[in-house]
């Protein structure tokens, strides 16, 4: 959907390139994730694909053609984007900045009135409430949810997010992080995500890209890179945590032992996790109940057993 | 010298406001002439390429803010003689600065994440300008033009002094002959017509403002 192929940038009197031969594709339906630290080059990555910036060298296809053959504006129009400062139109009320690339793009009127209410909605605000507002009445967290049903209005296939939830205070965060993710279920889009943190990476991305000074440094799935980091600066960046970050990711199942009948000496009835839940949930609840071994149950049928014996090794094969 | 109430009178109400329209056209055309020059080059002077020339283009509108306008009018003597054409061109040189110097920064005030986001969602660059830029930028603007305006009904007097008419005949009359009747009544309607032209921006100011910038 988007490929990038030996991209590079330099800034006027930029004594390295901000991007150096970067090449990676994001699959159609998939968050990508650009993760590192800043100066990585991964925000001049963005906004190359929406040609907001103009590559030096290489090439950038979305859907197959080259966007260097594109009208920038038109491009855009197919491409939503969302930015950490917002940028809301501060002139024109929630519901007119929401409506504002439908306009462009000359939509009937009801049909753009339309859109907007279900967006409004669809991001979990108030339409008739909010609707009327200008962005300077809305909490952060409102505005950051505006901008996201802005950028979600023509129902273009592709999304940009520059830290588009970096501005809001973590409680916040973790609740829009998790909206988003309950809203990508149903609207499938292929997204290119941007982030300095490495959690939101793991927790948002199907696939990482993980950038330093501008190269690419290693891609993956996000436990491909946990259980395999590349080099001493991706395990530096994936922090001290990473046994545990595996284990969020591992699901209970993927580690038990099967059986079909309770053992002995198997925690109670309370201490239980379902197969699809992740290791680090059994760990919660061993410890909880000071025991060693917990039962693994699809739905109420118990299919197997993990121990903490079984963990520990786990961790120690996959993580080195 | 004595002041005669009479006189005073006579030239308040039958005199002085004969030079109104004369001396509100003195006003209104190189105000006019000074927006259409002013407002194209501030805008010009934003945009990417034409920024670097910004510096140079505001050192000649400064320049035209100190030089005094009878002294504009000498420049142009040889060219362009005495009398309304002189005049007018002064006066528009005279008022170009406040405009332009307005319209630059309001349009350097628009948040940069503003443009940036309008431009992402796919705004052309005269888009961004008509929809977003300029109706951020009409409250300085429109002080700009204030500015101006009030600057013109005062210099505008000094036309009188080149034969370019208006409420200046009637003042530098009251100066020649030591009539302080004469120079207070074209004084009042000066300030008057200064006041009122404020308001009567203002006024369509408002109605150019974006509602969230209202009543600030």
């Amino acid at each position: 959907m988007i490929r990038l192929d030996h991209i590079t940038k330099t800034f006027p009197d930029a004594v390295r390139p901000a991007v150096d031969q970067v090449s990676f594709h994001v699959n159609k339906g998939n968050i990508c994730i650009l993760v590192g630290p800043s100066g990585c080059g991964k925000t001049t990555i963005l906004r190359m694909i929406n040609r907001l910036e103009e590559p030096d060298g290489g090439d950038v296809l979305v859907d197959g053609r080259n966007v260097r053959e594109m009208d920038p504006s038109a491009l855009r129009r197919t491409i939503g984007y969302v930015i950490q400062q917002i940028g809301l139109l501060p002139h024109r009320t929630i519901e007119q900045n929401v409506a504002l690339v439908p306009e462009l793009l000359k939509w009937p009127r009801g049909k753009i009135r339309e859109r907007t209410m279900d967006l409004l909605a669809m991001v979990g605000l108030e339409p008739g409430e909010v609707g009327h507002k200008y962005p300077h009445q809305l909490s952060g967290g409102q505005m950051q949810r505006v901008g996201v049903a802005r950028a979600l209005a023509a129902d273009p296939p592709i999304m940009l997010m520059d830290e588009p939830f970096g501005a809001v205070d973590p409680i916040v965060r973790v609740r829009l992080q998790d909206e988003f993710l309950r809203l990508q279920q149903t609207v499938k889009k292929t997204i290119c995500f941007v982030t300095h943190d490495i959690n939101e990476a793991i927790k948002m991305g199907d696939f990482l890209v993980i950038l330093k000074q501008g190269r690419l440094v290693q891609t993956g799935s996000p436990l491909e890179i946990l259980t395999r980091p590349a080099d001493d600066f991706v395990l530096s960046l994936l922090g001290d945590d990473r046994g545990v970050k595996i284990l969020d990711l591992t699901r209970s199942e993927s580690l038990m032992t099967p059986t079909d009948t309770l053992p002995e000496g198997l925690c109670g009835n309370g201490c239980r996790v379902q197969t699809v839940q992740p290791v680090k949930i059994a760990l919660e609840m061993m410890m909880k109940n000071n025991a060693d071994q917990i039962g693994v149950w699809r739905g109420d049928e118990i299919v197997g057993r993990l121990s903490w014996n079984d963990i520990k090794t786990h961790v120690n094969r996959v993580s080195g | 010298m004595n002041f005669d109430m009479n006189i005073f009178m006579d030239s308040l109400l039958q005199r002085a406001p004969g030079y109104i329209p004369e001396h509100f056209m003195l006003v209104v055309i190189p105000l006019t002439i000074a927006v259409l020059i002013s407002l194209p080059t501030g805008i010009l002077l934003t945009r990417p390429g034409y920024r670097r020339h910004a510096d140079r283009v505001m050192a000649f509108f400064n320049a035209g803010q100190t030089i005094p306008p009878l002294a504009i009018i000498a420049i142009f003597f040889p060219f362009l003689g005495l009398g309304y054409g002189p005049a007018v061109l002064a006066l528009t040189i005279y008022a170009l600065l406040p405009i332009a110097r307005n319209t630059i920064a309001a349009l350097s005030a628009v948040p940069d994440d503003v443009r940036e986001a309008a431009r992402g969602m796919g705004m052309t660059p005269g888009e961004v300008l008509l929809r977003v830029e300029l109706p951020l930028s009409v409250p300085i603007i429109i002080s700009g033009i204030k500015t101006s305006a009030v600057l013109t009904v005062s210099t505008a007097v000094l036309a009188a002094l080149v034969g370019g008419k208006g409420m200046g005949a009637i003042i530098f009359a009251g100066i020649n002959f030591f009539r302080p009747e004469l120079i207070l009544a074209g004084t009042i309607y000066i300030g008057l017509m200064a006041v009122l032209l404020e308001r009567l921006i203002s006024l369509a100011g408002w109605f150019l403002t974006p509602a969230h910038l209202k009543g600030t």
